[in-house]
């Protein structure tokens, strides 16, 4: 499954950057997030519950590994979920851009899905991620307004 | 047609009213006192290395008796038999790799069996389920045919250094002489894709061990309860009559069900036996489509080499075939589709190459038409093609290359999936053909009524398609015919019975020799207590083979009637005759005896008899024919496409059929109607899809659509009979021909429909959404 | 594919029901079951409690509103308001989208509560509910409130309906005079999930089009308001030309994804085609009224 899209956060590059990567604001904005920490220099572990409608949420166990970081531009991240409806698995790649007074974001994700949801969810796969990750987007834009306007973090 | 009082008659089905009302025992109706359920851990990845597995907090669940993964197997962990060894063709290359009870180091395709848990119920099995805790490392999954035969691409079984499953090379004659002297060369690459078999059954097994006995039964939802029996007997340490195996009434086989020591098969019985309680396993839907055998896709690069006038100078193939992660059925499924292709043509050469491939997905074997549509669509296509660019009528250029008639037994010089030579039987190719295309009015359509209905806007298409299909074929079977003494006929034969109609079929084939009533002839089948030698049903020859054997021991037994009742009536053996469950004398009907009160006779409690007699009136016998016979058909069908939907509508479907002779018209109507429903199933709306990553992405009936009764048309059904000479009732196998030529009469229709669009179509499963596509990049714009 | 454990309660009334659904906050009540069962059979649904309306009487019904509109219970299975002739009369629109739920067995158990609260992107109810401007009255142990369908389906499987909250009723006005509706929907089988589908009603002024809804469904995350086609619409004398450029104005306002079923090409070929076919229809429709 291939996600790819951009999207403006209206803050500098560098706070955008520090948040992307902070586990405190992930584990806020992150849809589902129970729990996420760091565990080493590029290394973040946590649980997110995942479901949508019908299917009661579910605890996946997941594991997002930083490669090629290069500061405030561009990441990629290998990204492993695992869960009683299946599992995720790839790579990601992040590039922030300045514009203006704002950042552009644009990210590139190539995504197997496997197990359970894949094998009778893929009506829904589709629209469930591009759903997901505007909701995470979404909340990690109000995130940068409220530390923007003085909000502690 | 040949009729007798029971041959070729319309008989109401014998089993009908037990399976109408409920009252047939199917394997999930058997309840035993403390039976336990059990339910599989299946694997959610399609290819990596089971680094360990952890079913303590499973085993501590309330109501669970008892989780097994490979290690706790011990010696009884061992891969499967190789079932089918590869034909004996010259330079063949063939790596055997076999279906293990539960992963131990490796896991090489999605639903791959990790442990079984037996408890209380299958609810609690399923919770258990959840409690088990299993590391993966994920590896390369094998997908892409080509890419898989790449030097660096990641390998399914390391021990082969290749993923290279077999490579088999047939050819007759010399393709590169016919080549040159060709008018015309049509080349293309066809893609051929098949599907789940999806019986309303799925499979299920009940396995229960009496020690005091020491007697194990096992109900299976197998197609070769013998082969079942016998191997089990084996891996148990179990003396073969210590076994029984009962495949009771079954719905639907298709072939999956003819794949045998599947995880569930062998590890049932060894549970039941360590745990002294009764267990059962019943698959679910999404089970089926991991864990159960399944049929999927080729591809060929073709090229018919063509004279002007249209006549097939010679063939050349080069085709991959997916076989999944395990090859237990050796070469079964490309062999058919290698030498199906030659068809009902005279093919001068041929050269045809495969290779079989590993891949991580689940294991192919045969499913109804067992590789045979891959090769028709390959000719019939070619010919199509061919047709178009010459110029030449497509009915027409079918009839210049018939075999004809008088050309029996016609051998096409390459081997079959019974190792024997491809010889045609019988057969007259020409009389299906035109009864075809007059019954579906083929050259008013294609002269009048096609123009005039475009020129509304209308987009009709017509296909016509010819196809062989290799039925009958051995090694053997066996039946016993016994007259009880209340009158009453026994047969029991080895082979299964899946829902084929044989209750009652051989009961008409014994009835008519034995001038019984067919309603008091019972057949018991797929018991091995009942009969103990034979391999199953497949490959179309129940029939013909089980068939042929009831009507041997049914002869046999006729033989001991006569024999037995002359001397009671006092005259010679050719003064009498059977009828009426009664022999007689001709023409003195009150000098008779009835067949019940002779059997009675013929087993005296007290007294002496004549040295060398065997008692009662019953007979054994044992039936393998020299080799396999050649049906055939016809099959033309008309369609109506949307150009602004793709949708496709199926108008009329006509089917001109040869099974040689014919024993019950209604069974073979009713197999044929089936048949055609899979392969409009097959042709479009079926598709096992899996991705880059060997994961099926739609392992439910909500997205594998199976076609249902509005979308499949009532056959129109016409009877050719050239009988077989290699059996003794003439017959030819019939359960599989509707699905065969399908794929390709809807590829030439929904063609035909669409011409003038450029669109050509070389590849099987079609949906709406891709034929728009096709439509659209006809066109020239972005699909 | 059996369920895992849960809890099982039937109230014998609404007010039993919705205390219930108060107390247990994973639980999910049970309506016709016909997509809950499965999803728990699948264990992708796993509620801790099943709260059973089907022996609530006072939720099923369908009346003929003084107003001239409907009023449906939510508990009223499909195939009652499918087989109704109230329904026929007074919702044209809604009597001709019933055949196409599903299948006749799943018709009787199925209601029409459980459908709009279930909010699948690819039901029919949803975008007939807003293309008929119906309200939904829902409630909960706090109390009552009624929302416009247009505001209730508010994402993908997602709604209005707060913890703990119920759809007893809906409301369908009557039909305005010289209006003409159609439905259509593309599917591979009977029955099956559409692949695109199409609701329209459409309300001439004279020989003009007045205004129109059109609301797709299976093309997005619920029922699409197409206001792009619907602003191309107003206005005109909706003939054949115009209806063509209607149907291709949808193309702006749907952004369907693809599946093993469809790709989004074809999707959006399906909802030009679909809409301008059920335009077409409609206003014939409603050139009939208007006589």
């Amino acid at each position: 499954m291939i996600v790819e899209g951009n999207h403006f956060f209206p803050g500098p590059r560098e706070v955008v950057w520090a948040l992307l990567l902070d586990p405190a604001v992930l584990a806020k904005t992150m849809p589902g997030t129970a729990s996420i920490a760091r565990v080493g220099d590029d290394r973040y572990e946590g649980t997110m519950a995942m479901g949508i409608g019908p299917i009661t949420a579910a605890m996946f166990d997941v594991v997002i590994t930083m490669t090629d970081r290069a500061e405030p531009e561009h990441y990629t991240m290998q990204i492993e979920g695992r869960g009683k409806f299946g599992f995720t698995r790839g790579k990601a790649a992040v590039t922030l851009a300045s514009e203006g007074a704002g950042t552009s974001m644009h990210y590139q994700a190539d995504l197997v899905v496997g197990g359970k949801i894949a094998a009778v969810g893929q009506r829904l796969l589709d629209s469930v991620s591009k759903l997901m990750l505007r909701q995470g987007l979404d909340a990690m834009t109000r995130e940068l307004e409220h530390r923007l306007a003085g909000g502690a973090a | 047609m040949i009729l007798g009082s029971y041959m070729g008659r319309r008989v109401l089905r014998l089993e009908d009213a037990k399976l109408l009302t409920g009252r047939a025992l199917f394997v999930d109706d058997v309840e035993l006192p403390g039976m336990l359920h059990v339910a599989f851990l299946r694997s959610d990845d399609a290819h990596g290395l089971l680094r360990s597995i952890d079913a303590t907090a499973a085993r501590e669940r309330p109501g669970v008796h008892a989780v097994y993964t490979a290690a706790d197997l011990g010696d009884y962990w061992q891969p499967g038999p190789l079932l089918v060894p590869p034909p004996p063709v010259p330079g063949l290359i063939f790596n055997a790799a076999t279906q293990v009870p539960l992963v131990r180091d490796r896991i090489r395709h999605c639903g791959e069996p990790l442990a079984m848990v037996v408890a209380e119920s299958r609810y609690i099995a399923e919770d258990a389920l959840e409690d088990i805790v299993v590391d993966v490392e994920p590896l390369p999954a094998v997908a892409d045919l080509e890419a898989a035969l790449l030097p660096d691409a990641p390998l399914v079984h390391e021990q082969f250094g290749t993923n290279l499953a077999a490579q088999v090379h047939q050819c007759k004659g010399d393709y590169a002489s016919a080549r040159t002297a060709a008018a015309l060369l049509v080349a293309r690459r066809f893609l051929y894709d098949r599907g789940a078999s999806a019986a309303i059954e799925n499979r299920g097994v009940v396995a229960s061990w009496d020690a005091r006995a020491g007697e194990l039964t096992v109900w299976d939802t197998t197609q070769a309860p013998i082969p079942i029996r016998n191997g089990l007997a084996s891996m148990l340490g179990l003396g073969e009559s210590q076994v029984r195996v009962i495949a009771p009434f079954i719905g639907g086989g298709f072939g999956p069900k003819i794949m045998m020591f599947y995880p569930e098969e062998v590890l049932l019985p060894w549970a039941a036996m360590r745990l002294g309680r009764a267990l059962k396993w019943i698959e679910d839907r999404r089970e089926n489509f991991y864990a159960t055998t399944q049929e999927r896709g080729q591809i060929h690069d073709a090229e018919l080499a063509v004279s002007r006038d249209g006549r097939i100078l010679g063939v050349r193939d080069s085709f991959l075939h997916d076989t999944g992660a395990y090859d237990p059925y050796g070469l079964t499924v490309p062999i058919n589709s290698q030498c199906t292709l030659l068809g009902p043509y005279v093919v001068p050469h041929y050269d045809s190459e495969f290779k079989a491939v590993f891949t991580n997905r689940p294991i192919v074997t045969p499913v109804r038409g067992a590789g045979r549509q891959h090769g028709v669509f390959v000719m019939e296509r070619l010919l199509d093609l061919a047709a178009r660019e010459l110029g030449i009528d497509r009915v027409e250029i079918r009839r210049r290359n018939y075999i004809q008639p008088d050309a029996f037994p016609y051998d096409h010089e390459i081997l079959f999936q019974d190792f024997r030579p491809l010889v045609y039987d019988s057969g007259n190719y020409p009389a299906a053909l035109e009864k075809a295309a007059l019954m579906i009015g083929y050259e008013d359509f294609v002269r009048e009524e096609q123009p005039r209905l475009r020129r509304e806007g209308r987009h009709v298409g017509i296909g016509v398609v010819s196809y062989i299909e290799g039925t009958g074929i051995g090694p053997y079977e066996g039946a016993r015919v016994t007259v009880e003494p209340s009158g009453m006929v026994r047969v029991a034969t080895g082979v299964g019975t899946q829902g084929q109609g044989h209750f009652t079929t051989f009961a008409q084939l014994v009835a008519e020799q034995l001038g019984v009533e067919v309603t008091s002839v019972q057949v018991t089948t797929g018991d091995t207590r009942d009969f103990s030698w034979g391999t199953g049903t497949f490959a179309s020859r129940g029939a013909v083979v089980a068939g042929s054997a009831c009507h041997a021991a049914a002869l046999k037994v006729r033989a001991k009637v006569l024999a037995l009742a002359a001397p009671l009536l006092g005259v010679p053996e050719g003064a009498l005759e059977l009828g009426n469950g009664r022999v007689s004398v001709r023409g003195f009907p009150e000098r008779s005896l009835g067949l019940g009160e002779l059997a009675r006779k013929a087993n005296p409690l007290r007294g002496a008899v004549t040295p060398g007699t065997e008692p009662g009136l019953e007979a054994t016998a044992y039936f393998g024919p020299d080799r396999g016979n050649a049906a055939s058909g016809v099959h033309a069908m008309r369609v109506e496409v949307d150009p602004d939907t793709a949708e496709v509508k199926i108008t009329r479907y006509v089917v001109v059929h040869d099974c040689g002779t014919v024993i019950n018209p209604m069974v073979v109507e009713a197999q044929v109607q089936g048949g055609v429903a899979h392969g409009i199933g097959n042709a479009f709306y079926e598709r096992l899809v899996f991705d880059d990553n060997g994961q099926l992405m739609n392992a439910s009936f909500m997205d594998y659509l199976l076609p249902t009764a509005l979308d499949v048309p009532t056959v129109e059904l016409a009877h050719i009979e050239t009988p077989s000479p290699l059996n003794p009732l003439g017959a030819k196998g019939v359960g599989e021909a509707g699905a065969i030529p399908t794929g390709a009469a809807f590829a030439q229709a929904v063609e035909d429909a669409l011409s003038g669009t450029g669109v050509e179509i070389t590849e099987i499963p079609l949906s709406p959404s891709r034929l728009y596509e096709l439509i659209a990049r006809a066109r020239g714009g972005a699909g | 594919m059996k369920p895992p454990l849960f809890e099982y309660h039937r109230p014998g009334t609404l007010n039993d029901a919705l205390a219930l659904l108060g107390a247990h906050p994973g639980a999910k009540p049970l309506a016709g079951g016909q997509s809950l069962i499965p999803a728990m059979n699948f264990r992708l649904a796993a509620p801790d409690a099943l709260i059973d309306l089907n022996a609530l009487p006072e939720l099923s019904g369908i009346e003929e509103t003084t107003d001239g509109g409907l009023r449906i219970g939510a508990m009223t299975r499909h195939s009652a308001v499918e087989l109704s002739a109230a329904v026929a009369r007074r919702a044209p629109l809604l009597a001709e989208a019933m055949p196409f739920i599903a299948h006749r067995q799943i018709r009787n158990r199925g209601t029409i509560g459980g459908s709009l609260a279930h909010a699948d992107p690819a039901a029919e109810l949803p975008a007939v509910m807003v293309a008929l401007e119906a309200r939904l009255t829902l409630a909960s142990i706090r109390g009552g409130r009624v929302i416009p369908a247009a505001e209730f389906f508010t994402g993908l499987f997602a709604t209005a309906l707060a913890e703990g909250e119920l759809i007893t009723a809906i409301e369908i006005p009557p039909p305005p005079p010289r209006t003409g509706t159609a439905f259509l929907e593309l599917a591979r089988r009977h029955g099956d999930y559409a692949l695109v589908g199409v609701t329209v009603t459409v309300r001439l002024d004279h020989a003009r089009v007045a205004d129109s809804r059109i609301v797709l469904f299976s093309v997005g995350e619920g029922p699409v308001r197409a206001t792009h086609a619907e602003r191309t619409l107003a206005g005109t004398a909706g003939d054949e030309a115009a209806l063509r450029a209607a149907a291709d104005a949808v193309q702006g306002d749907v952004d369907p994804s693809s599946d093993i079923h469809a790709s989004s090409a074809y999707r959006r070929q399906l909802a030009s085609v679909l809409t301008r076919r059920a335009l077409t229809t409609a206003m014939a429709r409603a050139a009939d009224s208007a006589r």
